[in-house]
This record gives C-alpha cells, sequence and structure tokens, in this order.
C-alpha cells in the first residue's frame, strides 16, 4: 500500500483561538507539480506546487511534516498565480500576499498567515531543503571493436533516504532536460539522462617512472604503462551540451559477435566544457618500457653550486598488433634530488644535445614534467620486435647540497 | 534447475495495486567472462520475456549471491528499436531486487539480455616445461584452471578468460554487499539452505560434459587484453574447479644463459633458460598470461628432475620468456682483489686528517664450469661513487654505474676477467658513475 503524504499542507480556515489552541484541518490540496532540484552537490531543493483556496482577509496556511528531514529554515511560501476561469494568471500587486510565518513550538511545522484581496483559489509553491535526497552520476561508454569511436550514455542516480514520497516528480540535475523520477522512500533510481552515439576517443598510453617505480625484482629497470581513454566534451566530438559532472565510468567494448567486453572502469573527474576526459582502464602489458640512466655527471660552477648532466635512455617495444604512440612523463624534480640535489621548486632545465633527434617534447603539465611523445610501429608478423630507443639527455641547472 | 537470479514479468503497473507474479522465464544461454587480475566475473544471460504494449514492469532480483546492484543492465536483443527502458529503480524495502521500468511499442515475446557482474569465480593459469636430458630443446604446456566459489552454479555456460589487468574502482563483492545480505559462508546454515534438490541433476550433466572431448581454447585480442575462450560450454559446480589445456609446443630450443649479477641475484651465477613467445618456437598464438612454471627434466633413464619453480610474469606475443632456475652447482664464481693501492691523499688542516683519497684496486672475477658443455656468462657489477673502470676484456656501460661483460667458458674449463677500478673517495668524490676506460 502506498504510503501518505508525509508533508502536509493544511488550510485552516478559522484563525487561532487567544488560548493558542490551532484549528484542525479544513481542506488538503493536493501536489499539482512537485520539482527536485539538484544543481546542487550539497543541497537538495524540492519545490511544490498546490492550489490553494483562500478567503477574503487573513488565512492561515499550516505546513507540516512527520518523518522527512525539511531544514525548517529554509521553507518558502511563495504565492505565484490566482484562477481566473480555467486558467491561472499572475498576481497582481498586493493580491495575495505573505504576512508573516510562526513557528510553532516542539512541532515539524510552519503557520504562514496569508492575506488575500480577495477569495480565490492561489497557485502557490513551497520550497525547501531536504537532507538525504542524493544525486550521483554514472557512465556507460561502449566502444567500437577498432576503439576509434564509443557511445557514452549518461545517467543519473537518486537516492531517497529523507523519510518522503515523490510521485510523479520531475528531477533536474543542473544541466540538460528535466526527468520523471519518483522515488519512494528507501529507492534508488536510475534515469538515462543523455545518450551521445558517436564520440571519437583517442587511446592514450603513458609512461611515468617516479609515479609507479620499478614494475618487479626481475625488472628493476620498467615499469608500467598504463592506458586511458581519452575523449573531449566538445561539440565537434559530438558532446559539449553541458559540463560532464564527476562519476564512475565503466568501459565496454564491442566483441564483434554482438555481445561487449567489460574493459574497466574510472572515476571521471569533473569536465568542463571543451575539455578532455580521462579514463584509467589498466595497464597496457603489450608496450614495454624500461629506462636507463646512461649517463650522470656534475659539472660544478662555483663553490658548492653545480650543474647535473643526464642521460635517460629508454627502449620501448610495442608487442600489440596496432600502432601506438607512449607518452613518456619525466619528473625532472625528482630527477634531480636522486641525481643531483632537491631544487626549491621546479629544476630549472635544457635539453642537450645527444637527445634522439626530432624528439616531440611538451610542458603541458609544468615546466618540471615534460612529456615524450613516441610513436611505436605495431609488432610485424614476422621478425623480432623493434627495440626503440630514445635518449632524453637534460641539464639541470643551477644546484646545490 | 532454478537460478538464483530470478527476473520475473510483473502484470499490474498502475499505482497501488499490488504486484502480481506472472512468468518466470527461463535462462536461454549464459556467458560467463572471467577476469583474472580481480575478482570479477561479467554474466550475460538471455531469456525470452513476454511484453505488452505500453508500459512493463521488471523485476530481477538475486537470493545470497554477490551481484553488483550498480551493474545490473537490461539490453533487448529483439525489437530493440521499439523497446526503451525507462528507468530503473532499486527499492529500498527489499534488498537485492531491482525493477526496470519498460515502454514497449511491440507486444509479444522479446528476446532480452541481462548481464551483470558478480565474484567469486576466478581462473589461473599454470605451465609445465619439460626438457630433455641434454636441455636443450623442451616441451612446453599451459593449462587454465576456472574455479568457482561465487555460491552459485553455472550450467552449459559459455565461459571466457580475459588476461590482462582492468581497473577496478571498487571491488565487487564490496558493492553487492552494501545492498544486501552479506555473502554466507560456506559451511554456514544459510548458505546449506541455499542447495537445491536439482543439484544431483546437474552433477549428472556434468559428468556427461567431462566425458567429451577436450575443448579448443579460441584467442583473441580485447584492446589491451586477450580473452581465451572456450569452445562449447561448461558446467562449473560451486567449490569445484576445471583445468583445461591452453598452450601447446614441443620440440622448444632454447638458450641457456649465466648472468652474474650480485645486485640483483645475489653473489652466485644464476642460471636461465630463455626463449621467446613466437612462431619460431612454436608460440606466439597469444600472450601468456601470469602463472606459475614447474620445470623438469626428463632424464636418461625417463624418470623426471625437478629443475625449478617460479611465477611466470605476463609474455606478451614475440616477447622472450625467461626462466631464472636458481645458482648451478656445477658453475662457481669468485671474485678475488689481487691488489690495492691508495694515492692522492686530501687533508683538513685543523687537525690535518685525511679527508679525500684515490684508491685503484687489481681486481680479478674467476668462473670455473664443471658442466661438459660450453656455457655463456653474463656479468654485470655496480660501482657507485667517483668511478673510472678498464679491463683487457671488451666491456660496456649498462647504466651510469653498471659494467657489462659477456664471456664464454669451456665445458670442464675456467675463465678470468680482469679489470682496474680507481675509486675516488671523500673531499676527493666529484662524481657518482663509472667511466669506461
Amino acid at each position: 500500500m502506498r504510503k501518505l503524504f508525509l508533508l502536509a499542507l493544511l488550510l485552516v480556515v478559522v484563525l487561532v483561538s487567544p488560548a493558542g489552541a490551532r484549528v484542525k484541518l479544513a481542506a488538503l490540496p493536493r501536489r499539482e507539480r512537485i520539482e527536485i532540484q539538484l544543481d546542487h552537490g550539497a543541497f537538495t531543493l524540492v519545490e511544490e506546487e498546490r492550489v490553494v483556496p483562500l478567503l477574503k482577509g487573513s488565512n492561515l496556511v499550516d505546513f507540516s511534516w512527520a518523518a522527512a528531514q525539511v531544514d525548517k529554515d529554509s521553507v518558502l511560501f511563495r504565492p505565484v498565480a490566482v484562477r481566473q476561469g480555467e486558467a491561472f494568471r499572475a498576481l497582481a500587486d498586493g493580491e495575495v500576499e505573505v504576512a508573516n510565518v510562526a513557528y510553532p513550538p516542539n512541532e515539524n511545522a510552519l503557520v504562514f498567515e496569508v492575506l488575500s484581496k480577495e477569495a480565490c483559489a492561489a497557485k502557490v509553491r513551497v520550497s525547501y531543503l531536504i537532507r538525504n535526497l542524493q544525486r550521483a552520476f554514472a557512465y556507460r561508454a561502449v566502444a567500437d571493436r577498432d576503439e576509434t569511436f564509443l557511445s557514452l550514455k549518461s545517467y543519473l542516480v537518486v537516492g531517497n533516504r529523507s523519510g518522503e514520497e515523490f510521485p510523479g516528480a520531475r528531477v533536474w540535475a543542473g544541466f540538460g532536460g528535466r526527468v520523471e523520477a519518483g522515488p519512494n522512500d528507501g529507492d534508488d533510481v536510475r534515469i538515462l539522462l543523455d545518450r551521445a552515439a558517436r564520440v571519437p576517443v583517442k587511446k592514450a598510453y603513458t609512461f611515468d617512472w617516479y609515479a609507479h617505480g620499478p614494475l618487479s625484482a626481475e625488472k628493476p629497470f620498467a615499469s608500467k604503462v598504463l592506458m586511458h581513454y581519452v575523449l573531449r566534451n566538445d561539440e565537434k566530438n559530438g558532446l559539449g551540451r553541458f559540463a560532464l559532472p564527476a562519476g564512475k565510468a565503466r568501459i565496454f567494448l564491442e566483441d564483434g559477435k554482438g555481445g561487449e567486453a567489460f574493459l574497466g572502469e574510472d572515476w571521471g573527474l569533473g569536465t568542463p566544457l571543451d575539455d578532455e576526459m580521462r579514463l584509467f582502464l589498466g595497464e597496457a602489458r603489450d608496450v614495454v618500457c624500461t629506462r636507463t640512466i646512461e649517463k650522470n655527471e656534475r659539472r660544478p660552477v662555483e663553490g658548492n653550486l653545480f650543474h647535473q648532466e643526464i642521460k635517460v635512455r629508454y627502449e620501448i617495444e610495442n608487442f600489440k598488433d596496432k600502432a601506438a604512440t607512449l607518452d613518456i612523463v619525466e619528473q625532472l624534480n625528482n630527477l634531480a634530488a636522486e641525481y643531483g640535489a632537491r631544487a626549491p621548486g621546479d629544476v630549472e632545465w635544457e635539453v642537450l644535445e645527444g637527445s634522439t633527434p626530432g624528439l616531440r617534447l611538451s610542458t603541458h603539465k609544468g615546466c618540471a614534467l615534460p612529456a615524450l611523445f613516441v610513436d611505436l610501429a605495431p609488432r610485424p608478423k614476422e621478425g623480432a620486435v623493434e627495440k626503440r630507443v630514445v635518449i632524453f639527455h637534460v641539464l639541470l641547472k643551477n644546484l646545490w647540497n | 534447475m532454478r537460478f538464483l537470479p530470478a527476473l520475473l514479468v510483473l502484470a499490474a503497473v498502475a499505482a497501488g495495486k499490488s504486484i502480481d507474479l506472472v512468468t518466470l522465464p527461463d535462462r536461454a544461454s549464459v556467458q560467463l567472462t572471467i577476469y583474472n587480475s580481480e575478482d570479477l566475473t561479467l554474466v550475460r544471460e538471455t531469456r525470452e520475456v513476454a511484453l505488452k504494449l505500453g508500459r512493463n514492469e521488471l523485476q530481477f532480483s538475486w537470493a545470497n549471491t554477490l551481484i553488483d546492484p550498480t551493474s545490473v543492465e537490461f539490453r533487448p536483443l529483439d525489437h530493440a528499436g521499439e523497446i526503451e527502458l525507462v528507468d530503473t529503480v532499486f527499492p529500498g524495502a527489499k534488498p537485492q531486487h531491482l525493477v526496470w521500468t519498460i515502454d514497449s511499442r511491440y507486444e509479444g515475446m522479446a528476446k532480452v539480455e541481462v548481464s551483470y557482474f558478480t565474484s567469486g569465480i576466478t581462473w589461473s593459469m599454470d605451465y609445465t616445461a619439460l626438457t630433455d636430458a641434454r636441455e636443450e630443446s623442451l616441451a612446453f604446456r599451459g593449462y587454465v584452471r576456472v574455479s568457482n566459489g561465487s555460491g552459485e552454479e553455472y550450467e552449459n555456460a559459455e565461459v571466457r578468460l580475459i588476461v590482462g589487468r582492468i581497473n577496478l574502482v571498487e571491488r565487487i563483492a564490496e558493492l553487492a554487499q552494501r545492498r544486501g545480505l552479506p555473502a554466507p559462508a560456506p559451511e554456514s546454515q544459510l548458505f546449506g539452505e541455499l542447495k537445491r534438490d536439482s543439484a544431483k541433476a546437474a552433477f549428472a550433466r556434468a559428468e556427461k560434459c567431462e566425458q567429451a572431448a577436450a575443448k579448443d581454447i579460441v584467442k583473441e585480442g580485447l584492446s589491451e587484453y586477450f580473452m581465451f575462450s572456450v569452445s562449447g560450454t561448461e558446467t562449473i559446480r560451486h567449490g569445484w574447479s576445471k583445468r583445461m589445456q591452453a598452450v601447446e609446443a614441443d620440440g622448444v630450443r632454447f638458450e641457456t644463459l649465466y648472468r652474474l649479477r650480485e645486485h640483483q641475484y645475489g653473489p652466485r651465477p644464476v642460471r636461465f633458460f630463455l626463449w621467446k613467445n613466437d612462431k619460431a618456437f612454436g608460440l606466439g598464438g597469444s600472450p601468456l598470461p601470469d602463472g606459475r612454471l614447474r620445470v623438469l627434466r626428463r632424464n636418461t633413464d625417463d624418470a623426471l628432475s625437478v629443475l625449478a619453480e617460479q611465477v611466470v610474469a605476463y609474455v606478451p606475443i614475440q616477447a622472450p620468456i625467461e626462466i631464472n632456475l636458481g645458482p648451478d652447482e656445477r658453475v662457481e664464481s669468485e671474485m678475488v682483489r689481487n691488489s690495492v693501492r691508495r694515492y692522492d691523499f686530501r687533508f683538513d688542516n685543523h687537525p690535518r686528517r685525511v679527508v679525500g683519497w684515490t684508491e685503484e684496486a687489481k681486481i680479478e672475477d674467476r668462473v670455473r664450469n664443471s658442466r661438459d658443455r660450453e656455457i655463456v656468462l653474463e656479468l654485470q657489477r655496480v660501482h657507485d661513487g667517483d668511478v673510472e673502470y678498464s679491463s683487457e676484456m671488451e666491456t660496456r656501460l649498462f647504466d651510469y654505474r653498471t659494467i657489462e661483460t659477456r664471456f664464454t667458458i669451456k665445458p670442464r674449463g675456467e675463465t678470468f676477467y680482469p679489470s682496474t677500478v680507481v675509486r675516488r673517495h671523500g673531499a676527493s668524490q666529484r662524481q657518482n658513475r663509472v667511466a669506461l676506460n
């Protein structure tokens, strides 16, 4: 059996007696419309619309609740329209006004005194903040077999532990349209918010020695290569309708037989418009990168001031049957601390001759976090896999102990 | 046999009315995709459900099985354009349940797919390498073993195994237990109550499956992972494991190499068998997943000797395979310091004390081979500090502080590797690297 509404709006037709006793129920206007605003991560605002019959003069409207977790101080009562014939029209100035609101002691209730110039049926909006009615976001991405495009579904999950029910409510997540979701108390409801059929996706492979350290005792110079899917939240890439809120993303791949295989999951960070979303799927164990320090020379400058010349050698093998690009991140502050001295802040550095010619390098993550981009051919059908050698010859400047 | 997850089609949708059960559609097929890096199995079931025009409600429930409720997905396979999932409700009053609200513009039977994550089913790999008596070639076998500890019986399931390390942000078992009952321990009374009478029938069917021919395992790449698909279907009872051969190669000719790396393997030379995961060695059809390897030798009297047991890390296609057999009692080495000389002393003046010096050491590595065949030894040695290094034998730098050389030692013979190490100490030290002269 469905629960009765715990939130009750009572129209009190007789004024409170001087002794303080409140007159009981005369009418129970039903909720015409409920909207749940979940656009703020920390607060949930519920707005209800009801049509309340008012007498000419003063009316007391009692708003009370039993177990619902309403923030009493947040309740707003706003007359917005009055019935005229079959329709409603906007209120004229002073036509219906809230004179004051009283707080009965020891009750989950408020009493609004509403003044009406004429007897009428007024549409009112009651809004309030409620606790434990929360939102979360989730994504489901399915990549095509070639991993060049994926379909992305965005879900809103509404969890209701507020003690109140909201049948037929419309929910707004802060973007996109309003969706119908009437979560009963104790329920979670998952609703599809948005669907993008064909979002281009890139696979990014990353090697960062100082982030993961040696792979194992048997392979002390190799480290993990991580794989990410990278997509861009803009119109050109099939998205760009709203910022993508943070949420758990599960990624699947079409298996070419009508089904899907699960590739991994990650917490997608909030992604503003025109920005990139990176989803970490797991390790790419078919791309093997080892790193050794080929040269480590101190160049004295004056007193205890010195430069440190370091040649880092990467040997990369791609055992995949597809080409790939490996992003090698070299954390220069940690390199300086290990082989020279820790700089007071980001280390100064320059690239020296002896680095691999034509080395593609970027400092988009910061001046002490250069990323080297290395293109790798697929493994050949016959013969050995090429061991691609990349040298990063760098001078770390102005260090001292 | 009744499966624990149940799919019910609910008759009445109107608010306030009792929900009546209409049908309990049987599973038409089930597919298990098992991930060896995490306790994760993706289960896909297909069923036929009867839908009417307009709104339908489907209730999916599971009892005392670890299913991640956030992973349960519904997908129409027939009439996909006419059947739409409106929302999914997880009723608070009924743990281990969810209700799908479906809008259908089609009336009749429709095939649907329900998929979800569960835990308790795992797979692992183990290998055997059997060398001939001369240790020149070996027969290599790899076996995949699927173990079912999920609490659920899987009959006639299509089984796929995923090789690779995926990323999970939460454990499936934790997610499953958040919204429902904790998984019962196998010895608990509750678990005992879950046993089905028709388990006997399942045993009989499983025995028939085991008598069938050995299964093929088809391997294919899937993004960064590899999928091993077991041909046909399998029945895997709760608490049981099944082992199937997945890799086979005979006559693999491997190389034997000795490595002397004190910093990595300790003071004695260590023996390695080396070959590759490619066609030239009868392999190369798929990567080799992580697993335990046992190396045995068939002796001349056909008895077996154990040479080594170790955990093998994932080997990509065409990548080298290296098996560490440990020290060999028939190959010994010794490092002897033949002379030491110190000079270029630097002093502090108040009081006058030595604060820096240079030291020259002449070192000789002696390696003795008691085997009746020639061996190759690779020597790596780390020299920290400000070092100049020289040797009359060919030597290179492995990295800024490690020298490397390689030489052969005749059968029942001995080789000497001489070197000179000049190191600056204390205040005389200017660098931290080896300069090779």
